[in-house]
């Protein structure tokens, strides 16, 4: 539990810059005091992802503070917008609005014709050389837009005022712009009312499988010890089969992997909160999450009693079982989401156990999948708990005591 | 004797893997219903492997061994209903109190509810522990943990009892305690095969010994005179 708080904190701030929910400081400097300035600056306040700062230790800011801002890495963006831009569009667009009018015959087209248009201006855009070149990407294009919406309005407000000039009559429409496209961000999940993946989400289940994959620990340790202090000496003179004792084991710990589970999802649920990182949401599938709880368990104490089987010290399973449990939770996208790996890695993750588990625990809770959508990995974590019983039956008949 | 014998044991020889001395060398022995017959010899002689053979515990190099007319090799599982086993090495929980593990092996002999509570406490009270059933076996002393270690082997009342030493490193007190119990089962019909270091103890306890050295019987008969049967 502890785990799952202190990891959920600590990615927080990671998982909202791929989520976008944190905001990122950006020093501006608007030298244009003008629409694109103020276009600027109000579209990037208003998005919410950014914090628009113009003074550094109680000073306006500067080109060249902001320039050294951004090199100390204090900051990772720096916005400087030039002097007289606005003006040098609204220019542009007249010339460009006159030669039309003119290509009418309502304007002298010897007059407007040859018309330079002026050269264009650099808003600069000072970046961390850390930020990734998606991110990068974004906020100019997010610049560039401000820039088109200012020169688009400034084409039909500048139309317009020359119609009524040339044309008493006419009547400018209302130029309040309304986008005839839209943009819905959809996060693909098995039901229309989606949920984003979030630190909750990813940690708990994340540790929740660890932590019952973990328990091969204390499941080995109780197998060599019964083998060492006779307790095993008894138990196969008695009228039971070795995987029928195995079986009681696997039953018992599964109980102790319900009840990690169950405190796990509570912390994610009311501790998580506490901290300031996002609650788990459960979804409607608790019958699910109960399913995949249980091939999750049978997939671990199955590892379990087959390393507790094979392994003769506590060395021995200490050292193999917690490698193993180690390196399959790494392949498997618990401590690194498997979005994050490298394709190759991410082929190599599909093999892991612990991998199977997670996705049937987000299939649950962050892609609000129920039992169909969770069959594949269930029927997975079925065939790997089978296969290792199936390994210490065989290893059991040939290097029991019996055979000594 | 004219009845026919509980354990039949039949040219029986366990070689350990990796050794060349077989630890059981082509052993053959009769054991007779209500018997208390006693194996003795010092350490290495191959009491031990003997009697993890006949529990079923060791596989036998060649050779063949019948408990109550079954095979060994074949009836197995039937063979451990009929059998109880107390080992050598305390094979408890420590962990657990004399309660919950005579209650755990009751369980695995299919005994549950009145009926094994009522045997626990039976076997607590004739052993002098009932005060401290819910103790942790971890707090015993070496007498008391001996003591729980039979009772856990006799809770299903078997036919036939295998005592690897059960009275190893004990107080005087527990031993007396632990052999007159044995006399008692053994008077009401369970046969009893029990190994042990010593001499005294075998012959106030057993009808018959055999005496093992180095994996072969050399002497086996009354143990007031163990050496007149030469083999």
């Amino acid at each position: 539990m502890v785990l799952i708080v202190i990891m959920s904190l600590l990615q927080e701030v990671g998982y909202n810059s791929i989520r976008r929910e944190s905001q990122v400081d950006v020093l501006f400097l608007d030298r244009d005091c003008d629409s694109l300035g103020i276009k600027i600056r109000n579209g990037l306040a208003s998005s919410g992802f950014f914090n628009l700062i113009d003074s550094l230790e109680r000073k306006p800011v500067t080109e060249a503070s902001i320039r050294n801002a951004v090199r100390k890495g204090d900051f990772v963006i720096g916005i400087v917008i030039p002097r007289g831009v606005t003006k040098k569009i609204r220019n542009n667009v007249r010339i460009m609005v006159a030669k039309t009018m003119s290509g009418f015959g309502l304007y002298n087209h010897s007059i407007f014709g040859d018309m330079p248009l002026s050269t264009a201006d650099t808003v600069t855009i000072f970046f961390d050389p850390t930020v990734k070149k998606s991110f990068k990407n974004s906020i100019v294009s997010a610049v560039k837009q401000y820039n088109y919406r200012i020169e688009s309005e400034m084409v039909f407000s500048t139309f317009n005022h020359e119609m009524a000039k040339v044309f008493p009559t006419y009547h400018p429409p209302d130029l309040s712009y309304k986008d005839a496209v839209e943009f819905k961000e959809v996060f693909p999940t098995f039901r229309e009312n989606e949920a984003i993946p979030d630190t909750a989400q990813h940690n708990v289940p994340a540790w929740a499988v660890f932590a019952m994959f973990f328990i091969i620990i204390p499941l080995t340790s109780s197998m060599i010890v019964e083998r060492e202090e006779g307790s095993m000496f008894r138990l196969i003179a008695m009228p039971v089969s070795y995987i029928q004792l195995l079986m009681a084991k696997v039953f018992v710990y599964m109980l102790v992997c319900f009840v990690q589970t169950i405190l796990m999802i509570l912390a994610g649920l009311y501790i998580l909160p506490m901290f300031g990182a996002p609650a788990l949401i459960l979804g409607d599938h608790i019958l699910a999450l109960i399913v995949i709880t249980i091939f999750t368990a049978l997939a671990a104490l199955g590892f379990g009693v087959m390393v507790g089987t094979v392994a003769n010290t506590h060395q021995q399973a200490a050292a193999f079982g917690a490698v193993s449990i180690i390196i399959m939770a790494a392949l498997g996208g618990l401590w690194v989401p498997m979005y994050l790996m490298a394709p190759v890695m991410q082929h190599v993750s599909s093999l892991s156990p612990l991998n199977w588990a997670l996705n049937g625990y987000y299939d649950i809770l962050v892609r609000d999948g129920g039992f169909l959508e969770i069959l594949p990995k269930i029927i997975k974590l079925a065939l790997f708990f089978i296969s290792t019983i199936l390994i210490t039956s065989i290893y059991w008949k040939f290097n029991n005591p019996m055979n000594k | 004797m004219s009845v026919n014998p509980i354990i039949e044991i039949s040219d029986l020889t366990k070689t350990y893997k990796g050794s060349e001395e077989p630890a059981v060398n082509n052993i053959s022995l009769e054991i007779f219903p209500k018997e208390i017959f006693g194996l003795l010899g010092p350490n290495g002689a191959g009491k031990t492997t003997t009697i993890s053979i006949l529990c079923g515990l060791f596989r036998s190099s060649t050779g063949s061994v019948k408990i109550v007319g079954l095979n060994i090799e074949s009836e197995l599982s039937r063979i451990k209903h009929i059998i109880g086993v107390v080992p050598q090495d305390l094979a408890l929980y420590p962990t657990l109190t004399a309660l919950e593990n005579l209650t755990f092996f009751g369980n695995m002999y299919g005994l549950r509810g009145q009926l094994l509570r009522d045997r626990i406490f039976d076997r607590l009270t004739v052993f002098g522990l009932e005060k401290v059933a819910r103790k942790k076996i971890n707090t015993f002393s070496g007498g008391m943990k001996r003591r729980i270690n039979l009772i856990a082997g006799l809770l299903h009342q078997p036919k036939v009892l295998f005592l690897d030493e059960p009275t190893v490193g004990i107080d005087v007190q527990s031993r007396v305690v632990i052999l007159e119990y044995l006399r008692r089962i053994n008077s009401e019909g369970t046969t009893i095969i029990y190994t042990s270091h010593y001499m005294e103890e075998a012959e106030h306890l057993c009808s018959r010994v055999a005496i093992v050295d180095r994996g072969k019987i050399i002497a086996i008969g009354n143990p007031k005179d163990p050496l007149k049967r030469r083999r």
